[in-house]
């Protein structure tokens, strides 16, 4: 990896390094006992022990500069593994919180571990680690191809995917000891957030570097999403986290917006994260590896232009409909409700482009179990967008609010979509990025489609039983005109839904560690195929007819 | 004309980019940009207090330890939710909110109105170990709070940062921080007085966990939870509701 | 002019809209504009070429 870097470019790492070295020191020394020192003490470990890494070869010989004619691919192999290992973690720790539900005493009566505290480790373990890597790797490896460019920076990679990671562990050892903003999906508190802008600038900078570099004379779509993604999470992230924070020597900030102003930006960012996070990006994959694995061109270009404009202009309307019947003010609501509804027909106008492009290659869907991770994906795509449509509409709302159906919705987007299209991408990417003619095992990847297919019907089923029992329970009334059920009765029946959804969750997680084997085993174990020439997939095809795309 | 636009806005990225950031953050300014003048449709209640240092800093442990992932703090416009909760939430009663704390997910009840409706006693019990006053709970064990010492030192600064951003806390407040954090779980004590002088008569004044001599945690958190709903009665005078604001007297 | 709470709603509730139409018309006619079907048919192909290294 660093062999791949110049002399000068290992100097630039160092310095780079260095500053984030004093940063974490000043850190440190401000912040003494304060979770702020703690932080300062991991900057300081991290900044020094990718030094030493860099230090070991910097005086190994200079890279061939051949490497130049090639794509960049260092970062994105390291991109992947990166995204394995959070998302391993990010799932354990939501198969514990769920547990939690169920059985509370697992928290072992400390602070560090109750289900407050563990619950961001696991959004922010599975939404910025796992997805925001898996993001990070595959708009790395997939504007290189589209553009025909190589990235334009040999250290600006690694200070994105690094720096981003940084971010992530900042944003989880927090929550460990307490520190939050308690801002869903945006708990990280001033000092990671003023992190996460210098890196974000550069990765937006860096994106912006290769397309301007690029052969093509159009920009392919999937890099329209990736750029929407960047820019749009750029702007959420800077408003939503303006803050000021108590001292400098403290981790705690409070908010410049109080009330229903905070309520309104806050959920304007939390539903654009769901668009230009968990959507726009991961849309940006599908446009690319799924023609890529099925060898059949997108069904229709110009339906993927249209349905891009229609959800980046109607996303930002939608976030008032987390809060109907509250005391934003009514028309606010309206307005998100029916920007949410509008919102079906451009999702289903992506969802039917994907499933329109599998047309007439569904014997290579029944018989590539990559590309039905891929299918499957869309399908979730597709079912979780309708969802989201119908519980916006406010009389849906007043029953599916503040119950599991919410947490339901969301995990059918996370796990059927989000999930299903990452591990499709990346089980298309692993051969072809370390040269390798195939995956390790062919039925690894059989298995964990079938676990990942059961844990999230599992998982979805049970919330959508708990959330409308639970909306059902709270407002059914007596023929005397009292309500029925107290809190309590609505909490007793959520219990054997809480089992199943654990257990739905484990066996998602036992399918993203066979995942993690087998994507292991195939960089070890299978050998370099010399021949080996793009992502051409595994499935059996002959090497002519994978070549020829299909009519 | 039109053609030769879309060739320039594709050949350069970088008009690419405007035009993503045109088309979605215009979305999200038409909406946001009303809600910077809000304040003129709040209505203005002269009752509204502030919270106190001590509520302040349980304000501060609420948030820390995630209670808002499982009780929301907002009352919908909705009959079973009003018969079961109280009347629903205004937006002047989270004026002072920084960050609001609405929630958005009930695994345990709503807390917007909780404030008097069980005694400090039983909270404290309860934060202690929820399955010893409600057996079916799934909530966790706060143990820790009643062993860990509240930081009072810094309460000031956080009053201070809050007066920046316009909440109106006085001189007189922030001088005396810590004191009426100490005050307010002391009633005896010569700080209590302070307290009601700068915070107002209603403000509760008790033990919270039952230990006059030092501040813990629990202190504040029960302190917390007992202001909920408590800040302003404007909720019982300006809504159709039929209920009169608790009163922990009685 | 005085700029209020139901100056800017009046504003969000009319332009918003208006912006909205324009939109969708640039959006149609970029994608149908005649001119446009062949780039736009040769960028869905040309990701399925295969080669490995960027182009000079």
């Amino acid at each position: 990896m660093v062999q791949q870097l110049t002399s000068g470019e290992r100097q630039n790492a160092l310095v780079i390094l260095l500053c984030v070295f004093v940063t974490g020191v000043i850190m440190a020394a401000a912040g003494g006992s304060d979770p702020l020192g703690v932080h300062g003490v991991i900057v300081l470990l991290f900044s020094a022990g990718l030094g030493a890494l860099v230090s070991r070869s910097f005086y190994e010989p200079q890279p061939d500069p051949q490497r130049l004619s090639q794509y960049y691919d260092d970062p994105i192999k390291v991109g992947i593994a990166l995204t394995l290992a959070w998302g391993i973690f990010g799932m354990f720790m939501g198969v514990w919180t769920a547990a939690q539900l169920a059985w509370p005493d697992l928290a072992f009566d400390a602070g560090w571990s109750s289900f407050g505290r563990l619950r961001p480790t696991h959004t922010t373990g599975v939404i910025f680690g796992f997805g925001g890597n898996a993001l990070i790797a595959t708009s790395f490896h997939v504007v290189q191809r589209t553009s025909r460019a190589r990235l334009a920076g040999q250290v600006s990679p690694w200070f994105v995917l690094l720096g981003y990671n940084l971010f992530c562990i900042l944003a989880v050892t927090g929550y460990f000891m307490g520190v939050t903003q308690s801002k869903e999906y945006a708990e990280p508190e001033w000092y990671a957030d003023l992190w996460l802008v210098v890196v974000w600038v550069t990765f937006f900078v860096l994106y912006l570097r290769t397309l301007a570099r690029r052969k093509e004379p159009h920009i392919y779509v999937a890099n329209w999403y990736f750029m929407a993604f960047i820019v749009v999470v750029a702007i959420l992230h800077i408003v939503n986290n303006l803050a000021i924070p108590v001292s400098f020597s403290q981790a705690k900030s409070y908010t410049i917006w109080a009330a229903v102003q905070d309520a309104m930006v806050q959920w304007w960012y939390g539903h654009n994260a769901v668009a230009f996070f968990l959507t726009a990006g991961f849309l940006g994959m599908l446009y690319y590896y799924l023609p890529v694995r099925a060898q059949r061109p997108i069904f229709s270009y110009r339906l993927s232009i249209l349905s891009f404009w229609g959800i980046t202009f109607f996303y930002m309307w939608a976030g008032s409909h987390h809060l109907h019947y509250t005391a934003l003010p009514h028309w606010v609501q309206n307005l998100g409700m029916t920007f949410s509804v509008m919102l079906l027909v451009p999702s289903w106008a992506s969802a039917g482009n994907a499933l329109l492009t599998l047309n007439g290659a569904w014997h290579k869907v029944r018989d590539d179990a990559t590309l039905r991770f891929i299918m499957v994906a869309v399908v979730f795509y597709g079912l979780s967008t309708f969802e989201g449509s119908f519980m916006a509409i406010r009389p849906v709302n007043a029953l599916s609010h503040y119950t599991d159906w919410t947490v339901g919705h969301v995990h059918a987007g996370a796990l059927g979509w989000v999930a299903f299209i990452t591990f499709g991408s990346i089980y298309t990417l692993v051969p072809s990025l370390w040269k390798r003619e195939r995956m390790y095992s062919s039925a690894l990847v059989e298995v964990h489609f079938w676990l990942a297919v059961t844990g999230t019907l599992i998982y979805v089923f049970a919330m959508w039983n708990s959330g409308i029992i639970q909306g059902l329970m709270w407002r059914t009334y007596t023929e005397e005109g009292t309500l029925a059920y107290s809190f309590l009765d609505s909490l007793v029946a959520m219990y054997p839904y809480y089992i199943a959804r654990a257990f739905g969750g484990l066996l998602f997680l036992l399918g993203a560690i066979v995942a993690a084997f087998n994507i292991w085993m195939t960089v070890r174990a299978v050998p370099v195929a010399a021949a080996r020439q793009a992502d051409v997939p595994d499935s059996g095809l002959a090497p002519g007819a994978a070549a020829t795309p299909a009519e | 004309m039109a053609e030769l636009f879309h060739h320039k806005l594709e050949r350069t990225a970088i008009g690419f980019v405007i035009a993503i950031i045109a088309a979605a953050s215009v979305g999200g300014i038409v909406e946001i940009a009303p809600l910077f003048t809000i304040h003129e449709t709040v209505e203005d209640v002269p009752d509204m207090r502030l919270y106190t240092p001590l509520e302040q800093a349980g304000r501060n442990i609420y948030i820390r330890e995630g209670c808002y992932a499982c009780h929301s703090q907002m009352i919908r416009t909705l009959r079973d939710e009003v018969e079961r909760y109280g009347p629903y939430s205004l937006a002047v009663e989270s004026k002072y909110d920084r960050p609001m704390l609405w929630g958005s997910k009930r695994t345990g009840p709503d807390l917007a109105r909780v404030g008097g409706k069980y005694s400090d006693f039983w909270h404290v019990a309860h934060l202690i170990n929820p399955r010893d006053v409600v057996p079916e709970s799934n909530m966790p064990a706060y143990r820790w709070l009643a062993r860990t010492a509240l930081e009072t030192n810094d309460l000031g600064q956080h009053l201070q940062a809050q007066r920046a951003l316009g909440v109106p806390y006085t001189d007189a407040m922030i001088a005396n921080a810590a004191a009426d954090a100490f005050g307010q779980a002391a009633p005896d004590s010569p700080f209590a007085t302070g307290v009601a002088e700068r915070y107002g008569e209603k403000t509760q004044i008790s033990a919270f966990d039952g230990v006059v001599s030092h501040l813990t945690e629990m202190d504040a958190l029960v302190a917390y939870l007992q202001v909920l709903g408590r800040l302003t009665d404007a909720a019982y005078s300006n809504t159709a509701a039929p209920e009169q604001a608790p009163d922990p007297t009685n | 002019m005085d700029i209020d709470h139901n100056t800017l709603v009046g504003f969000a509730k009319s332009w918003g809209l208006f912006y909205l139409i324009a939109l969708f018309i640039g959006v149609v006619i970029y994608a149908f504009w005649p001119s446009n079907r062949k780039r736009f048919d040769d960028a869905k192909r040309n990701i399925l070429d295969e080669d490995d290294r960027p182009w000079q």
